[in-house]
């Protein structure tokens, strides 16, 4: 950050609040993850025991063209989920940044509140209100709404419902940041230049909130990918996920080796994205008039 | 935050040193296994039954009775502990890690590879005050030649659960999750063995076949399930209770489990298949590197003893291949008798999963994954 005070001494003190970080990091990060690499090269023995070796097979069956369909399907669950926490998220990130007053903290705080509870316990119970006799069915019966009931489980959309519900506050944090970043006399002047509502959100609010918004989606989309309890709990015979195919690589396929490959194959994936959002995040700061912004 | 995407010559020069240095660290894995081996005692002579120390269990969540651990503790002064694990390949991990447990309770395939690696005790069944009460089922099963390795604690069979309010028309045969009146309120079990061997048993194979020809055609059989499928689960219980499914394959203690809660019992029936019934077990096993093996052996002889496994039965809902517990199921599902399946009577028709060798494993689970993801 040039201007703020950057001085060598200030820099030597800060830098030894780095160890016990930077150890942490390296023991429980870093470490585990150069197993899975190495496991990712080995085998499994008679036994079942997954061993340590050079071997490629594990690679080569990870590109076989049997799991381009699911990894397709990761990808297009993945997007429709950061598009729907798009959708859904701006608006609420909006009201709170703009409007919420004296109450925007409460009301952060109650959209955090849900995440207390384990994701999984929280899809269990979602399978529990939506299913065909479930709570919701029944109120629909009740009102009379339909007569047989709806079928929401076991299909994609509930997939998708899932994992929207899972993740979409890693969509409303960042654009409520950002928002709240904003200067609002910006949107005044937008209006005293006769702009619409529409109009200066579109070419006021929105590209400023950009960062916010590209921040939301990789939040959302890189763990949507790899997810596997929405597709296990909410999911029918068509929604097998990548999440899913390693998990069961582990706990019943007993084959550790291969489960490492795909981990690997998916993290390397999904670092491409990464790498473009931080590309496309350092240029904004390089240039912010050029990357669109004001 | 800005990124100097440039990095200079020195910094390049130094990350190519740790990632060489990084590369020799994961050489020095090679041949090695995830568990560093673990320390074995030099004595392996069968155990006995006698107190020798408190013992901590390693068991499936809420599937003792606690009151029987309670029991025993009072009896013979010493602390039965209970840590739970939820899949059996944790728990395998865990105790070839060094993990000391007293008892374990591993399905046959587990147990049998747990031997192969010398990691389970020997004993003498006739040391045991029950063990007369044991269904001959499980007499020098193929897991445990000798009969010295194990005790049975539950067993399942794998059949066909459904709704007779919705569904009409069913016949005893694993074709029954075709029946057109269940098409898309069907499921198949989440279980690579138990899917591939319900189609292996429609199309004649042997339950456990690794014939690829074979197993291409069984894997044709589930992809036409798949079109009456409504999920691939293992939930059961809660797919048959809260309506989602109206024909499951279903093992016979969740159908228990469903009965008891709804309002309807009666509308839910079971049925295993003309074809073959798989047979499923928990079993009780010691570990080399139990603190107190004879404790261990000696709670396990209490577990089987008749008035316990009635009153475990009762409790967790599951069969026991003992006396007591036969005739506590059979009290249990009285007005549903085609849930208490007798392993005694299923004669040839009784089959157990079986895959030791680790390229018919891989194969099968290549087959169930092509089932999954296509």
């Amino acid at each position: 950050m040039p201007g703020v005070a950057g001085d060598v001494s200030s820099k030597g003190f800060w830098s030894r609040f780095l160890l016990p970080g930077g150890v942490w990091l390296l023991l429980l990060f870093v470490v585990p993850i150069c197993l899975v690499l190495a496991l990712s090269f080995g085998y499994t023995d008679d036994l079942g025991r997954a061993v340590y070796s050079f071997g490629l097979e594990n690679y080569q069956d990870a590109f076989d063209p049997l799991y381009i369909p699911v990894l397709l399907r990761s990808i297009g669950f993945a997007v429709a989920t950061a598009a729907f926490c798009l959708l859904l998220g701006y608006p609420i990130a909006y009201y709170i940044a703009r409007y919420g007053g004296r109450r925007k903290h409460i009301l952060i705080a109650l959209l955090v509140i849900p995440f207390f509870v384990n994701y999984l316990v929280r899809t269990y119970a979602w399978v529990a209100l939506l299913a065909d006799e479930g709570l919701v069915n029944s109120a629909l019966k009740d009102l009379g709404l339909t007569e047989t009931g709806i079928q929401f489980v076991n299909t994609p959309y509930a997939v998708v419902g899932g994992l929207v519900y899972g993740y979409l506050v890693f969509m409303i944090l960042p654009i409520y940041a950002s928002l709240e970043r904003m200067d609002g006399s910006l949107i005044e002047a937008g209006k005293d230049l006769f702009g619409t509502p529409s109009r200066v959100f579109m070419h006021v609010t929105l590209p400023q909130t950009k960062q916010g918004i590209l921040a939301g989606c990789v939040l959302v989309f890189l763990p949507a990918v790899g997810d596997f309890v929405s597709a296990q709990l909410l999911g029918g015979p068509d929604t097998y996920m990548v999440g899913n195919l390693i998990q069961d690589q582990f706990f019943a396929a007993s084959n550790w080796p291969f489960g490492s490959a795909l981990t690997v194959v998916m993290m390397l994936f999904l670092s491409i994205w990464m790498l473009g959002y931080l590309r496309s995040a350092a240029r904004e700061a390089r240039d912010p008039v050029a990357a669109g912004g004001v | 935050m800005t990124l100097d995407p440039r990095l200079n010559r020195r910094q390049l020069l130094r990350a190519g040193a740790g990632g060489a240095l990084g590369l020799y660290g994961l050489g020095a894995l090679n041949g090695c296994t995830v568990e560093r081996p673990i320390d074995k005692p030099e004595s392996t002579a069968a155990i006995k039954p006698e107190i020798d120390g408190d013992i901590l269990i390693y068991n499936w969540a809420q599937y003792m009775d606690p009151d029987i651990k309670k029991r025993f503790s009072e009896k013979y002064g010493v602390e039965v502990n209970e840590v739970n694990f939820d899949n059996l390949e944790a728990m395998v991990t865990k105790l070839r890690a060094g993990g000391r447990y007293d008892i374990i309770w591993p399905t046959p395939e587990y147990a049998y590879r747990l031997n192969q690696e010398g990691l389970l005790h020997r004993f003498n069944r006739d040391s045991l005050n029950n063990a007369k009460g044991i269904s001959s089922f499980y007499d020098k099963g193929w897991w445990d030649p000798d009969s010295e390795l194990s005790i049975p604690y539950t067993y399942y069979t794998t059949g066909i659960a459904w709704r007779n309010d919705v569904v009409s028309g069913m016949t005893g045969s694993w074709n029954d999750l075709t029946n057109p009146d269940g098409a898309g309120k069907m499921f198949i079990l989440d279980d690579f063995q138990e899917a591939i061997g319900e189609a292996n048993l429609i199309n004649g194979w042997d339950l456990n076949t690794a014939d690829p020809n074979e197993l291409e055609i069984s894997k044709q059989t589930l992809l036409d399930q798949k079109e009456y499928a409504r999920g691939i689960s293992t939930n059961s219980t809660a797919n048959l209770v809260n309506g989602t499914a109206v024909i499951h394959q279903a093992w016979n203690g969740d159908i228990v489990n469903v009965r008891n809660q709804v309002d309807n019992p009666e509308d839910f029936s079971y049925e295993t298949c003309e074809e073959g019934v798989p047979v499923g077990t928990d079993l009780m096993c010691i570990p080399i590197t139990a603190r107190a093996p004879g404790t261990a052996l000696k709670f396990i002889d209490w577990v089987i003893q008749p008035d316990n496994a009635a009153q475990n039965v009762m409790w967790n809902g599951y069969p026991q291949p003992v006396e007591g517990g036969k005739e506590a199921f059979a009290s249990l599902v009285k007005d549903e008798p085609s849930i208490d399946v007798k392993l005694e009577a299923l004669g040839d028709g009784g089959m157990e999963y079986r895959l030791d060798d680790p390229d018919d494993r891989a194969l099968w689970n290549q087959t169930w994954t092509e089932v999954k993801a296509s």
